[in-house]
């Protein structure tokens, strides 16, 4: 396909707010999975990636007035969307030509449920408010409003996948000409719903998550966000921008087998791999890491290193799930992971998978050692990363050097 | 690129009209009450009782539209499944928040939060018909469809697709629409029900002797700007902040638009219509299917049926119209949202 360069990219998640720090702990291997600070809910003992930041220290960053009905969903939105533009060297006026694409699934519902009690007895102002705190579509309007007008906007919506297919969605826009430039990406904060509804479904570790590892118990829930500014050769020519990367290929298919959860034989994950090798033009043996979708869950792991191993037969390259940094920050996910892709390609390192010990029977052997630099004299080039959502929502991206 | 013609196969809809049936061209259902519940058909003729238990009225709804038009073009695997659901199963949403707030997180069933999340419709549909192509969701307010609809156009226009079952789902409970109305977006003095709405269209890039019409353009912009694939517009619309590529504006036979009777929405449409397009024939569906997010759905469905009838009934006209259709060969779909968003879907005639 033609190339589609990316030349922005912001990130802020429990290992760091921007590159700078998220890269810092990606090579130093330390995890942003702790004691929940932030978040007020009664499963206090359950360890999560949270954003260290409140809402009150968020907003200072972004040098705004106080506004209690700004949800964290879209403060941590306007943060990476804040580095991404920045780095691009996009605003004001260009961006009434740029799309701009945003995942969420819950939203602003950490807003919601804080009101949900007195929403009966509540007034007009108030129900404005909370309805425009439950909309995924309000969730990229808050995040958008800070930076004046886009070309139109849009909100995906396909659980952990989203910011995946926010970025697909957004490659095809580039490709029919509807669009020079778009940002693409996705926000998501911790609410107790999330974490409720995850506890409910018994997938939550109460320790650190160990993806592909014997005795991983479930995931930890994270949040954050990531953006990436995406444009066509010829904007790129036009602007005289410097691409960090590109993305070259991407696929997007349905596992088609239950709503929570992945079939044995990962055919979703399998088919959107495959696809996403085929748009680039690229071998199995040309990737040279895997970014795991990995969330930790007995299911997942083992559906997933199931898929790895028919895509990429004898040529697996190094594979590991960043949620043991991160925990899993649902829709944001997809774009958070394609940042940390991009910085592996840009440094030439490898994210550790961390608190892996026992291989797992017929699993995948992920990296595990967290190091600057590569011994190998194997230049990372191509990078494939994974993103699958509940109901088999399956996307992978590819993301390139220059 | 040169553009690829695109049809609509079939659609069908249940909604507060007769579902799965044109029956509101004849005998149009009307209502007094501000909120009203879909129309649904019988769901044992169309799954399984065990099936139909499991699942909620939205993912029921969905599903049997989308087997009616998997039957009706016998079109068991489409290319591509693309759904837009502004709220998607906001009665799980609420079940689940209620008892999370009454039970203070202790004791919870996964079964609402596993049907919560807005790709649950999606997904179940790829699930249940076991369709393994490219599968989205939007989520974005009374655009929702028309994102959907985009999608398609321009995987379709890319050649990655020939087949895309496209839907635009929403249901109302109680809780949500009291808060809604209170926000003043429905339930207000002379407006429209608010209803729900389950729309299935399968998109082909083939044409079919069973197609309804076929999906010409479609434009979605915010602001000042527009985007539309066409590259050579012989005809361009223009005002302060709206444009528009129609080969000629002869060539839209009416404009139907997503009027309910709220000044607050209706506003932008009236304005909009009468500087772009102010001697067209109007139409409007709202008052026929009512409001909700993914109502533009149900304003396709409409106006792809009228197509293919070749017959417009007089009820869909809005009481400005300032003339009637002469020769009916294409209807503009008009949408909107919060004054902000815009999004013009022309249908023509085959």
């Amino acid at each position: 396909m033609e190339p589609i360069y990316i030349t922005g990219a912001g990130v802020v998640s429990a290992i760091g707010v921007g590159k700078a720090e998220t890269l810092t702990s990606l090579i130093e291997g330390s995890s942003g999975i702790r004691a929940m600070k932030y978040l007020q809910s009664r499963h206090c003992d359950l360890p999560v990636g949270e954003v260290q930041l409140s809402n009150e220290e968020m907003m200072e960053m972004l040098r705004m007035p106080y506004d209690p009905f700004l949800t964290r969903t879209a403060l941590i939105g306007r943060l990476a969307l804040c580095e991404a533009l920045e780095q691009s060297g996009l605003s004001g006026e260009a961006l009434s030509a740029v799309p701009f694409i945003s995942a969420t699934t819950v939203g602003g519902m950490d807003r919601r449920e804080l009101c949900y009690a007195q929403e009966k007895d509540c007034d007009c102002n108030h129900a404005h408010a909370l309805i425009a705190t439950h909309n995924c579509a309000d969730s990229t309007k808050m995040i958008a409003g800070y930076f004046g007008q886009f070309a139109f906007l849009s909100t995906v919506s396909t659980a952990c996948s989203s910011a995946t297919n926010a970025i697909i969605t957004g490659a095809n826009m580039l490709r029919c000409g509807m669009a020079d430039t778009v940002i693409v990406g996705g926000a998501e904060s911790l609410t107790m719903f999330h974490l409720n509804g995850f506890n409910s479904l018994m997938i939550l570790d109460h320790q650190q998550c160990r993806p592909f590892d014997r005795d991983r118990a479930g995931l930890n829930l994270g949040e954050g966000a990531a953006y990436l500014v995406m444009e066509t050769e010829a904007s790129l020519n036009k602007r005289d921008a410097t691409p960090i990367g590109r993305l070259s290929g991407y696929g997007n298919a349905c596992d088609a087998f239950h709503q929570t959860a992945s079939s044995p034989e990962g055919t979703g994950a399998v088919l959107a791999m495959q696809e996403a090798l085929a748009v680039a033009g690229l071998k199995p043996s040309d990737i040279q890491y895997v970014n795991a979708h990995g969330t930790g869950t007995p299911n997942n792991d083992e559906s997933e290193s199931y898929a790895l191993k028919t895509v990429f037969a004898d040529s697996l390259p190094p594979v590991s799930s960043t949620k043991s940094f991160t925990g899993h920050t649902t829709s944001a996910s997809g774009s958070i992971e394609a940042v940390f892709c991009l910085l592996a390609i840009q440094h030439q390192f490898i994210p550790a998978n961390l608190n892996w010990h026992t291989p797992m029977d017929n699993g995948i052997i992920p990296y595990t050692t967290a190091s600057a630099g590569l011994a190998s004299g194997n230049p990372i080039t191509h990078v494939l990363s994974n993103a699958f959502g509940f109901g088999g929502n399956d996307s992978s991206i590819i993301l390139s050097g220059n | 690129m040169t553009q690829k013609r695109i049809f609509i196969q079939a659609a069908e809809q249940i909604s507060i009209q007769q579902p799965l049936s044109q029956q509101w061209m004849d005998e149009p259902l009307s209502y007094d009450n501000r909120l009203v519940k879909a129309v649904n058909p019988a769901f044992r003729d169309y799954l399984p009782a065990n099936e139909a238990r499991r699942m909620g009225g939205l993912l029921k709804r969905a599903l049997v539209t989308t087997m009616k038009v998997l039957n009706d073009t016998a079109i068991d695997h489409p290319d591509a499944i693309i759904t837009g659901t502004s709220i998607g199963s906001l009665d799980c949403t609420e079940k689940f928040l209620d008892a999370m707030v009454e039970n203070e997180e202790e004791m919870l069933s996964p079964t609402w939060f596993m049907q919560s999340t807005h790709n649950t419709v999606g997904s179940t549909l790829g699930i249940y018909t076991k369709t393994h192509g490219y599968n989205t969701t939007y989520s974005h307010g009374a655009m929702s469809f028309d994102l959907a609809v985009l999608d398609a156009w321009m995987q379709m226009q890319l050649g990655k697709i020939s087949t895309a079952l496209v839907g635009g789902h929403d249901e109302m409970v109680e809780s949500y629409f009291t808060l809604l109305k209170k926000a003043g977006y429905v339930g207000q003095p002379g407006m429209v029900p608010c209803g729900e709405v389950a729309m299935s269209m399968m998109l082909n890039t083939q044409p079919t002797s069973d197609a309804l019409c076929e999906l010409s353009e479609i434009a979605i912009n915010q602001g000042d700007k527009y985007y539309s694939l066409s590259k050579t517009p012989t005809y361009k619309l223009q005002t302060s902040n709206l444009k528009l590529q129609i080969s000629n504006i002869t060539d839209i036979s009416a404009v139907m638009t997503g009027i309910n009777g709220n000044p607050a929405n209706d506003l932008s449409y009236q304005t909009l219509v009468a500087n772009l397009f102010p001697d067209r024939p109007r139409l409007h569906y709202k008052h026929l299917f009512g409001e909700n997010y993914t109502s533009s759905a149900l304003g396709l469905y409409a106006a792809a049926h009228c197509l293919k009838q070749n017959h417009l009934p007089s009820f869909l006209y809005d009481s400005d119209s300032p003339c009637l259709v002469q020769e009916l060969n294409s209807i503009l779909l008009v949408n909107q949202m919060e004054n902000q968003q815009f999004s013009f879907i022309l249908l023509k005639k085959l």
